[in-house]
């Protein structure tokens, strides 16, 4: 863990990480509910998933069961102990905001992911160098199953032979092929999906990957093996429970599931509000290319981040509460 | 084309070579004019009745392409002519056809030999359409003058521009790119902010504002003319996702219902609210983003969009732009798309320029380096390097 508060880094990404749950999302008072009629099924029967949808967990932190931290990124405190870290440089300015909320986990059974011993190897390696290794603080495509889960919400478009996800973070997009097409001429971050109902639950086959996504924030990843089978049943009018198998020979012993329910945004006038991060991150990827640089302690392509924290007079502790 | 050339260099070159072969390839399928490479026709010179979704809307899904090659603006020549010729299509498609203009070498292993190397190979040529202007109002084809408060911009923009590339041979030699400007030492201006938020490939490269937004993977704005489209339609609400440039597309989501956000809330694409008015979805976009401009429309820019499915095969798309700081009058664009094949599948929909963007990157570090090998007196002044208009050709350099 250490390791981490080496890595090049920005605090401004990682706020835009830390707070994008729920940020993107606009609620207008006296607009009209822009979701699909509750309970809706389509001219052909099928469940109606249209609208704008969002999971509601802390998959996208770690997909396992796992206790709250003070910081995503962290380092020795006084004590050894692992539970006793404290938060690092990137996020220490972010105070009680920067911390890693805790889960249940998402991982059916016994809640492990079934790693190969090498993989695992370099699972942990990922972890260890989060902030350089993950895709999502790039803004990448974030591959399927991730985009489901992140901290940003997506629409659904249900057509009469496609059905359509776009997604707030990075104006990313799936289509779901409920008909036959020809397959990409080249592997994906998004994968390519194909639909079909089963009762009333929609199946959905994802493959054609491209093995450069990762599955949260702490480093689970797979290869361009990865095959997923999603299954989308409806739990209630606003509730979609979303069931991911994931097999990937060259990373897991065996397949693997993870389940949660996905959210309806009831809000009048939900709107998927596009987090076009491409331009967010260009300091954090390219800042040390500057010709004057806006971090000043670059080493290389090692970003050194003091945090300068300046309180303005009658903000002292407690001091602006008393006021 | 010249421009195209441009927007190309720089980006990453596997992912965008594919992408341009993808769209060249979808292209080259088209047959002539009047035909189509969609399921939904089978050769037949008549397409069948425009179909409707099961809910009773006009169904306008499918991948959809513009599969002809039509002048923006309409040439001086035609004035107020609306449509070609046959004669007049058949000549201007020869002509494009014998362009040799795209396999021109400069130099070869000069830098504009290497800056020019997207040749025809990387680009696709439509037939030429019907009409002589993709503007069809004003009815001179043509988009109305600026505002004159636009213009000063435009100006004022442009002086900024040129005072960085006076040093340049491209001065020096009056070459294409240094129109209007003059040769002199290096300007002050280069230590300079740019005057207004920079959108476009400048003579200086301090860091990522300084490049286009197709160097940094942006390029893709709303309203587009040239990209497929997938249109997948439900009940309320109706997803677009375009596929343009070269790995830049973008996606879209219509609401049937509700409201557009309050006017702080700028978004990239805009926001987009629709309605069917007849056979016709209407398609109103608001509170686009300063950043991501339309011909330097944004904030202030009202899109107005109509989407009517003519028959099985065909979609009339127009789009009004008004912004009445940018032009004197609204404008109109019209064009009509042709189904694809949704079987082939060949829209690309995973835009990822920037997953591969090698461009930008190697282009700062190039820069950082030219900085060094000046400062420690191996390499000239930077200032006096043209590393913006490269594909100018320079009289001095051409071959032959």
């Amino acid at each position: 863990m250490a390791g981490m508060i080496r890595g090049s880094t920005v605090v401004a990404a990682l706020v835009a990480a830390a707070l994008g749950a729920g940020a993107t999302v606009l609620t207008m008072r006296g607009g009209k509910q822009a979701a699909g009629p509750t309970g809706a099924r389509t001219s052909d029967g099928r469940p109606d998933f249209s609208g704008v949808w969002q999971a509601m967990n802390e998959a996208h932190w770690d997909l396992q069961a796992h206790e709250a931290r003070p910081a995503v990124v962290t380092q020795q405190g006084v004590y050894e102990y692992e539970y006793a870290r404290v938060p690092a440089a990137p996020v220490l300015a972010l105070g009680a905001a920067g911390g890693v909320p805790g889960s249940l986990g998402v991982v059916q059974g016994d809640g492990q992911i079934p790693y190969k011993a090498e993989a695992l190897a370099v699972k942990q390696e990922n972890a260890a160098n989060w902030i350089d290794r993950d895709p999502e603080l790039k803004c990448y495509l974030p591959g399927i199953p991730r985009a489901m889960y992140m901290p940003y919400p997506f629409a659904i478009v249900q057509g009469t032979d496609k059905i359509q996800m776009t997604f707030a973070f990075s104006n990313a997009a799936r289509v779901i092929h409920m008909n036959k097409v020809e397959g990409p001429p080249d592997d994906t971050y998004m994968g390519h999906s194909v639909g079909r109902w089963d009762g009333d639950t929609l199946v959905v086959d994802v493959t054609n990957f491209n093995g450069k996504n990762w599955f949260d924030r702490a480093g689970n990843y797979n290869s361009d093996a990865l095959h997923l089978v999603e299954r989308f049943t409806a739990i209630s009018a606003d509730a979609i429970r979303y069931d991911v198998t994931i097999e990937d020979p060259k990373v897991f012993s065996r397949p693997w599931t993870i389940s949660m329910p996905l959210y309806r945004r009831l809000e009048p006038n939900a709107t998927v509000l596009d987090y076009n991060c491409i331009e967010f991150a260009e300091e954090f990827m390219y800042g040390n290319l500057r010709k004057e640089q806006l971090v000043k302690h670059w080493e290389g392509e090692t970003m050194i981040v003091d945090i300068t924290r300046k309180i303005p007079p009658g903000d002292k502790l407690h001091e602006w509460y008393r006021r | 084309m010249r421009r195209r050339i441009f927007q190309a260099f720089g980006f990453a070159v596997v992912m965008t070579a594919l992408a341009a072969f993808l769209q060249s390839a979808a292209s080259g399928q088209a047959p002539a004019p009047g035909g189509a490479a969609g399921t939904a026709s089978t050769g037949n010179a008549k397409a069948g009745p425009a179909p409707r979704t099961p809910w009773g809307h006009p169904d306008l899904q499918g991948i959809w392409l513009d599969e002809f090659d039509t002048p923006f603006e309409r040439p001086a020549q035609y004035a107020d002519k609306e449509f070609f010729t046959e004669e007049e299509r058949t000549a201007r498609d020869e002509k494009a056809t014998a362009d040799a203009g795209r396999n021109e070498r400069a130099n070869r292993g000069s830098a504009q030999d290497v800056a020019g190397a997207y040749n025809a190979v990387f680009t696709s040529a439509k037939p030429t359409g019907r009409r002589t202007s993709l503007v069809v109002d004003p009815p001179n084809g043509r988009i109305p003058d600026r505002t004159s408060e636009a213009q000063e911009r435009n100006r004022i923009d442009q002086e900024f521009r040129l005072a960085l590339l006076q040093n340049t041979p491209t001065c020096k030699n009056q070459a294409p790119g240094c129109r209007g400007g003059k040769y002199g030492p290096p300007s002050p201006q280069l230590k300079e902010q740019s005057p207004f938020y920079n959108t476009q490939r400048m003579n200086r490269h301090n860091g990522p504002e300084d490049q286009s937004m197709g160097d940094r993977c942006m390029l893709g704005t709303t309203p587009d003319f040239n990209g497929f489209r997938r249109i997948v339609q439900g009940p309320n609400v109706i997803a677009i996702g375009i596929d343009t440039g070269q790995g830049q597309g973008y996606q879209r989501v219509v609401y049937l219902s509700g409201s557009h956000p309050p006017k702080n809330v700028h978004l990239r694409h805009g926001d987009s609210r629709g309605r069917f008015e007849g056979e016709t979805l209407v398609v109103e976009t608001t509170n686009f983003s300063p950043k991501f401009t339309y011909r330097g429309a944004g904030e202030n820019l009202t899109l107005l969009e109509r989407f009517t499915r003519l028959d099985a095969r065909t979609i009339e798309y127009s789009a009004t732009m008004t912004d009445a700081t940018l032009w004197t009058a609204p404008w109109t664009v019209k064009q009509e798309l042709t189904m694809q094949s949704d079987e082939q599948n060949r829209i690309y929909y995973e835009p990822r320029c920037h997953e591969g963007n090698y461009g930008l990157p190697s282009l700062l570090v190039g820069a950082r380096l030219d900085d060094k090998a000046f400062r420690e007196g191996k390499g000239p002044n930077p200032a006096s390097q043209d590393t913006a208009t490269c594909v100018n050709e320079l009289p001095a350099e051409r071959e032959n």
